[in-house]
């Protein structure tokens, strides 16, 4: 039983990682209506962003360093679609393409990040690496941290969606987007602010997810990408809320199934979900019409 | 023979085996649709079992362990490849086929393949998990008694016949009912189930001929260089076959074979044979999927279409005209006639 509990702390903290990285993809794909492929690398590139200033070119404090790697990472985003993003989306009225442009952006990234970073594993300058005793859950300050991190931003976001007139100009336009440029939102801002919003979310996933594993390499944010999209369709795609529930789903169960298998299976475990929710709901436990 | 030659050879090779692969997924994407992102995933299991069907039992001592050890001889084990990645496709599409949407299925098909890679990364008994498989012996080389040198010849030039039967098969197939039904799929597969046609089973079948096509060049890879590793087939390697159905033009089988010839072979294989960049020793191999990246996005804009674009057929315009009087509640029945 001690075991199990143990690993419901960790499951707290993965889900609030999956959450952020998963809330991020979700938000952009209900606005722009096509999946981002290189969303795990966008999570890399905001962690060694990260890196560079905790641990690199600088020594600043890690959650400082947290927020100015996403803050960059968000200006790269808005960067990306700006340039390569929104016209191929605007020229071609096939998905394909833009998924394979996505795709393909993937590869770039990742090879940039190798050129500059080179492969070998790097690691934040953290302080606070005492596990504590709270409750029956055994976890650092550190990873305290993370899961009020997801905790704050989640909240955020919903009050966001909800309480300003931007959150709903973004749920109007990803219900449909024609009706909400016919009745005067501007939606070419609503995306820009959409791409920023959610290269800032990846961006901080990916330190979060840095710092929760304590190490990061160039490929670390792809192949973490079929846990975040396993939350993201267990949920629904294209649900900000069901991403939300799906990240802590497939988050706790990853880390409690670390107590019945081998741990470095845990993983695998968000894709057997996945193929039971494709089996018997395949949209999703909050599916949205029109979206899958 | 200098070096020059075997290289030659080499080139020829991935020439080969690439084309084999390009066929594979462009019957399943650019004929019936079917964004495939897991496709190294079906070369990786194609690649696996041809070569722990031709190696037998690990030697003692050697520390490798893997399953379905086997020592048979040359084609029963790349069909066996083939087969077995067929296999994987039917297992794939009876889970992932279910109504979704195009980029709903890639998520879920990328998701196939970077599983597979954490599995058999971890579970050491199946594949050797990391190091892979190292001692894949040459085929032919005994009954030939061929060296390195004369087996890299020997088995570019057999490559290159094999390559051009599946040539023959899957032009066959492009051209036929079967393929023009791919098309119509691809094109409005809602049209196609009102007119009684199965889009499942179509699409299974497109995954299977594709699948065999991926298991087959795997197989060929792994005979080649007689070792495979996790390495070798991470997303960016499926991201690898689609820029080469892209770039050489999707849909058209001649396509697909420049394309193979332009990426594979001049993007990726040739820069592996430049020198280093002084005091950067790695930085071409690094910047190549920046340039592949680039060169793909920088053809989808200029020239969508490819080098060899698709050629229109005749029977296909017929299906869209039948399509579009459908649309308009017409009588399709005519267009038949005419």
């Amino acid at each position: 039983m001690h075991q199990f509990w143990l690993a419901v702390g960790f499951g707290l903290v993965t889900a609030s990682v999956l959450a952020v990285a998963a809330v991020g993809l979700s938000l952009q794909f209900g606005i722009t209506n096509y999946i981002n492929f290189a969303y795990g690398d966008y999570m890399a590139l905001g962690a060694y962003l990260s890196w560079e200033m905790n641990a690199g070119l600088l020594h600043w404090n890690i959650w400082l360093a947290m927020i100015c790697g996403s803050l960059a990472m968000g200006v790269i985003a808005v960067l990306v679609n700006k340039l390569v993003l929104a016209p191929f989306a605007r020229r071609f009225e096939k998905l394909f393409y833009i998924l394979i442009v996505t795709f393909g952006l993937s590869l770039i990234i990742l090879s940039i990040l190798n050129s500059v970073w080179g492969a070998e594993v790097k690691h934040y300058t953290l302080k606070n690496q005492k596990p504590l005793h709270i409750g029956p859950f055994l976890l650092t300050i550190d990873q305290l941290i993370v899961a009020a991190v997801g905790l704050v931003l989640m909240v955020a976001i919903h009050l966001l969606l909800t309480r300003t007139p931007l959150g709903k100009s973004m749920r109007a336009m990803s219900d449909n987007t024609t009706l909400a440029m016919t009745s005067g939102i501007d939606t070419r801002r609503i995306t820009t602010i959409t791409w920023f919003l959610t290269g800032m979310l990846a961006g901080l996933a990916g330190t979060v997810l840095g710092i929760t594993s304590a190490s990061i390499t160039p490929s670390f944010g792809e192949t973490f990408l079929f846990v975040i999209f396993a939350a993201v369709i267990v949920g629904g795609v294209g649900s900000v809320y069901g991403a939300i529930a799906g990240a802590v789903i497939i988050g706790m169960a990853t880390e409690v199934s670390a107590v019945f298998i081998n741990a470095s299976y845990k993983l695998d475990t968000a894709f057997a979900i996945l193929i039971l929710v494709l089996l018997f709901r395949p949209s999703g436990l909050f599916a949205r019409a029109g979206k899958a | 023979m200098s070096p020059v030659i075997y290289y030659g050879f080499t080139l020829l090779f991935f020439f080969a085996a690439y084309s084999i692969l390009g066929w594979g997924l462009n019957l399943q994407f650019g004929e019936a649709g079917i964004l495939n992102f897991a496709y190294i995933g079906f070369v990786a299991i194609g690649a696996y079992i041809t070569g722990v069907t031709s190696m037998g039992k690990p030697p003692q001592g050697s520390g490798e362990t893997y399953m379905f050890a086997a020592r048979l001889p040359f084609p029963i084990g790349l069909l066996l490849g083939g087969l077995a990645s067929c296999l994987l496709a039917v297992l794939v599409a009876f889970i992932a086929f279910r109504r979704l949407r195009s980029d709903y299925l890639a998520m879920v098909l990328i998701s196939v393949s970077l599983v597979m890679y954490d599995i058999i990364n971890n579970y050491v008994p199946l594949f050797d998990g990391a190091d892979g498989l190292n001692t894949v012996p040459m085929p032919f080389a005994g009954v030939l008694s061929l060296n390195a040198n004369s087996f890299l010849v020997f088995f570019a030039v057999a490559s290159v016949g094999i390559a051009g039967v599946m040539w023959l098969i899957i032009s066959r197939i492009t051209r036929s009912p079967l393929g023009r039904t791919f098309r119509a799929i691809r094109d409005d597969p809602d049209v196609i189930s009102a007119l009684g046609k199965s889009v499942f089973r179509y699409q299974l079948t497109a995954m299977l001929i594709g699948a065999f096509y991926a298991g087959i060049g795997g197989g060929l890879i792994i005979e080649f260089s007689s070792s495979f590793n996790t390495s070798a087939w991470l997303p960016p390697e499926t991201f690898l076959i689609f820029a080469a159905l892209i770039i050489g033009g999707l849909r058209n089988n001649v396509g697909v074979v420049a394309g193979a010839f332009v990426v594979p072979v001049l993007f990726t294989q040739l820069p592996k044979f430049l020198p280093d960049i002084p005091g950067h020793p790695g930085l071409i191999l690094n910047l190549e999927g920046s340039v592949i990246g680039l060169l793909l996005i920088v053809t989808m804009w200029f020239r969508p279409q490819g080098i060899i674009p698709e050629r229109p057929r005749r029977a296909d315009q017929l299906i869209g005209t039948i399509r579009s009087r459908m649309r308009r509640g017409g009588e399709p029945a005519k267009v038949v006639a005419e």
